[in-house]
């Protein structure tokens, strides 16, 4: 007998009395605004958020984040806003997933910031949500010490209930719920952030 | 594997007392945790009425747990993964390294798992000539002191900033600042990610499995599980079957407590969902995806008074409860899961009579139980591993002719209360002024403990001056009591000399 | 609500044997709350000691006789919080493979109460302030607080009486003693104890509080060591309410 049949038969031999599932539960969070509570729970964890009243305005603040940061080598995946990234900023060197040439891995791991859009942003506690995809790469905003996400308040929901009940068939081979920077309290309970992920994980919170 | 007998866990226990170190870092640790926990759970509307739903998701999702795996296994291979089983720890890691031959791998980056903490993978591995490397902090530092986990969440709580700064000094050849925790942190990152670039493979456990997608979630604050996830070529996955759920929707309910129960995070900072390998058009994350369904001693408690236990999400709860996993810490539980899920879990799928000493590391304070967010009874399963001691025999013939015959005399009101009067006569040399027993340490089952005395009239005696009406029945002793007091006594003697099972 | 103005006392065993002025004060002040006392002098053990290490059956038989002694009373006062708990949660389920019996110690279960409860919920009983009432800790007894959920009445009882109730850090920590366990592992019991009179010290009280007899004697054993003065519930509020 497989080790397979062999587990499940044990399982099944119990005797054990099926149990009906409690219905779904649902969301018992009401925000009177969502985008309020994602910029107030987001620096809770030392996550930045950055509200600003339209794209244009993200594109602003970008600039401005970009020279702060002197970032050099941006690593862009394909959820955002369409647009030429490399025109706009052409003394910087960019990797646009999906479309430049070159090691994404290489370029990932000596890039300043990893910029990304989001699939949804969740209010409740300040997260936003990314998938893996042909131009939306793991290590974009994974490996640079920065990441910056470009999020339209128009994907905000209230929790992590909504976004469950909001799925789509389809999953990607990876999806990742991010709610701030990469941080640790392994040493003496001592907040460090920057640990493996990015040091500063930054929203910008856009309206349309 | 030795297990956890009286005589072992007292020394260990003793050793963890004595070390006023060790006893700060735990004191301080496990009270960050439990008031983050509190606040964290505080902010949640209905969270009562939320742990409620989740203990019936789970005792649900148990009763028909072959369903469920099988649809996991489904799912799983249609998004591309490759679906092994393992009946017991071994073959777990025998299906690893198998995998990991066929790679050619050097080295793995492991994201922390305790599914591979039970089964001592790191060994096999090492065995196999492959080297493990730890990457989550707490699970790098005990790996480079050579020590087992000593918290399911935090590894390494009871390690001092000097002490890891030492570890750490050691490993990169020059000296490091014991006060920069930054710093320490950084070259951490710096050592660590370029193992994450050249591992062969990335190997991890699983917070959760949901069936309905055949995804594995992993939950972690340093980004570790994703970049062991996405960085190498292949990602083998170890999975105990009691971490299936069926659906995203209960998912969600999961998480929600899980971080919030953990270090009172609402969510976790990465929560990471994996289903399948890369998509062939995806252009990183792992080539191939394994997933190892372990069994390791969990379906021979499904059906039964334990199965309970395996609701667990291995949160740590209970531990930054357990005023005394605080007292004796972590190692003292002689495994990787140590306070009372430790205590419950540990005899049910290594053995009760090799870890006898577990089902009694407890007060039976209720403090775990409390705080669990799938509300595991662990008293009630710490008390029925205590009963199956007993009808095991496991506990010593000396011990059950001791409760057995106090037991009987407890029923025999009035030689009870005779033969507790012979006991004020006989004491008298022995009571100090605060009516304590006077007695050596070495003589006192209590240790350091005073003992009481018997007062100078039992309640029954006063009574008699109490009472507003008269009761006949006055106490008459007949020699037949006297026999049976020096019997008792016997008793008595014994239970104070040597009834601790040792 | 019991209507009967009559209880019978259940002392337990420690009180009976160990500090019987804990009974002679629960007397006196079921009295004072206008209860006639009575006491089935029958009565011995819980059996709480054997289910709690794992001598199932001997715990069983003295639930059956203490069931048997206490059943036809219309309600019966513990000053002790674990032996409430006992017969309240642990009869039940003891007895659960028994349907008769399980009916008795339901029945039994239900007209159980442990001292302050009893004052506060069922005889309404309201002590009188005093003036230079001292100032207090109180220690939760872990039974009493979480399987049978008192913790509010005790506390009531000492302010209404005009104790100045100091709370220390973490009351519903447990003070070591869980019985046998006490006995089993001594050293750690005891290091839990001292833990529990640090932070009962740090209060700066007169006095700490307990409602259980067991917790009172674990304290007591290692009170030479900080000073603290422990005392029983119902000594204290006997003493106030003179």
């Amino acid at each position: 007998m497989t080790a397979r049949d062999d587990i499940l038969n044990k399982l099944r031999s119990r005797g054990r009395v099926p149990e009906t599932p409690p219905p779904v539960w649902q969301s018992r969070r009401r925000f009177e605004s969502l985008a309020a509570r994602f910029a107030e729970s987001l620096p809770k964890v030392k996550g930045e958020v950055i509200r600003v009243e339209s794209p244009d305005g993200a594109l602003e603040t970008l600039d401005t984040l970009f020279n702060d940061l002197g970032a050099q080598r941006i690593v862009a995946n394909g959820d955002l806003p369409t647009l030429d990234w490399a025109a706009r900023w052409p003394d910087r060197e960019w990797h646009l997933v999906g479309q430049s040439d070159g090691d994404l891995r290489a370029f990932c791991a000596a890039a300043d910031v990893g910029l990304s859009g989001a699939e949804a942003a969740l209010a409740e506690t300040g997260s936003i949500v990314v998938a893996a995809g042909p131009t939306k790469s793991r290590l974009a905003t994974l490996l640079p010490p920065v990441h910056i996400a470009l999020v339209p308040e128009s994907i905000l929901m209230p929790d992590i209930f909504t976004w469950t009940a909001a799925r789509r068939n389809e999953t990607p081979a990876n999806i990742a719920i991010i709610s701030g920077p990469s941080k640790t309290g392994d040493i003496e309970q001592v907040l460090a952030v920057g640990v493996h992920g990015p040091r500063r994980f930054i929203v910008i919170l856009y309206g349309e | 594997m030795s297990g956890v007998t009286f005589k072992q866990f007292k020394f260990d226990a003793h050793k963890a007392i004595a070390d006023p170190v060790l006893q700060g870092a735990v004191d301080g640790a496990t009270r960050t945790f439990r008031t983050a926990r509190a606040a964290a759970l505080a902010d949640v509307p209905d969270v009562d009425e939320l742990r409620d739903h989740f203990k019936a998701i789970r005792s649900a999702t148990l009763s028909r747990l072959a369903d469920h795996l099988e649809t996991f296994e489904r799912q799983a291979a249609a998004a591309g993964a490759h679906v092994h089983w393992a009946q017991d720890g071994a073959a777990a890691n025998r299906i690893v390294v198998e995998i990991a031959r066929q790679h050619g791998a050097q080295m793995v980056v492991k994201s922390k798992s305790m599914a591979t903490e039970e089964t001592h993978l790191n060994k096999a591995l090492i065995e196999a000539g492959i080297t493990p490397v730890e990457t989550d902090l707490g699970e790098w530092i005990i790996q480079l002191a050579g020590e087992p986990p000593s918290h399911i969440v935090g590894p390494a709580l009871h390690k001092t900033r000097q002490q890891v700064a030492e570890l750490f000094s050691r490993e990169v050849g020059r000296p490091l600042d014991p006060d920069d925790i930054p710093a320490l942190t950084a070259e951490a990152r710096r050592v660590l990610r370029e193992k994450f670039l050249t591992a062969d493979i990335g190997i991890s456990g699983a917070n959760l499995a949901v069936a309905e997608t055949g995804s594995i979630v992993l939950v972690t604050n340093e980004g570790n599980g994703r970049l062991v996830t996405s960085a190498p070529p292949a990602h083998i996955a170890v999975v105990g079957i009691e971490k299936i759920c069926p659906t995203w929707d209960d998912a969600a309910v999961w998480l929600s407590l899980l971080g919030r129960s953990a270090t009172g995070q609402p969510l976790s900072i990465y929560t990471n969902t994996i289903t399948g390998p890369a998509r062939a058009a995806d252009l990183d994350g792992p080539r191939e995806m394994h997933i190892i369904l372990m069994d390791n001693g969990r379906s021979g408690l499904i059906g039964t008074g334990y199965e309970e236990v395996l609701q667990c999400i291995r949160c740590g709860a209970c531990l930054n409860a357990c005023p005394v996993y605080q007292e004796v810490g972590g190692h003292s539980y002689g495994n990787a899961y140590s306070g009372p899920i430790g205590a419950v879990l540990i005899p049910l799928l290594f053995g009760l009579e090799s870890n006898e000493a577990l089902p009694h590391a407890s007060s039976l304070c209720g403090a775990c139980l409390e705080v669990c967010p799938a509300r595991i009874d662990l008293p009630r399963m710490l008390l029925d591993l205590r009963a199956d001691e007993v009808d095991q025999h496991i506990l010593s013939r000396e011990e059950h002719l001791i409760e057995s015959g106090i037991a009987w005399l407890l029923g025999q009101r009035r030689l009870f209360n005779f033969l507790a009067d012979m006991g004020r006569i006989f004491q008298k040399p022995l009571v100090d002024q605060d009516r304590l027993l006077a007695v050596p340490p070495e003589f006192n089952p209590a240790g350091e403990r005073r003992l009481p005395t018997l007062a100078e009239r039992s309640f029954h005696d006063l009574w008699n001056n109490l009472r507003e009406e008269d009761d006949p029945a006055a106490p008459v002793y007949g020699w037949l009591h006297l026999a049976a007091v020096v019997l008792a006594l016997l008793f008595i003697l014994r239970l104070l000399k040597g009834g601790k099972t040792s | 609500m019991i209507d009967s103005k009559r209880v019978a006392l259940k002392v337990t065993c420690m009180v009976d044997q160990v500090m019987p002025e804990v009974g002679v004060a629960t007397v006196k002040l079921l009295r004072r709350a206008g209860y006639k006392v009575e006491f089935p002098v029958d009565q011995t053990c819980c059996g709480q000691p054997f289910n709690n290490s794992g001598f199932r059956s001997r715990a069983v038989q003295l639930a059956q006789r203490t069931i048997e002694i206490f059943e036809d009373y219309a309600a019966v006062v513990l000053p002790g919080g674990s032996c409430a708990a006992m017969m309240r949660k642990e009869y039940p389920h003891l007895l659960a493979a028994w349907p008769v019996w399980y009916e008795r110690a339901q029945a039994l279960a239900a007209k159980t109460f442990e001292l302050s409860e009893f004052l506060v919920n069922q005889a309404a009983w309201q002590p009188q302030a005093v003036p230079d009432a001292p100032r207090v800790t109180y220690h939760d007894s872990c039974h009493m607080n979480r399987l049978i959920g008192i913790s509010a009445e005790p506390r009531a009882l000492l302010t209404a009486a005009g104790c100045t109730l100091v709370e220390m850090d973490e009351p519903g920590r447990c003070c070591g003693f869980g019985g046998v366990f006490s006995i089993r592992l001594p050293e750690v019991s005891n290091v839990m104890t001292e833990e529990k009179l640090r932070r009962a010290a740090a209060t700066e009280t007169d006095l700490l509080v307990a409602s259980d007899p067991g917790c009172l004697m674990q304290m007591r054993g290692l009170v030479h060591k900080t000073g603290v003065r422990v005392e029983h519930l119902a000594i204290v509020l006997e003493e106030l309410t003179r």
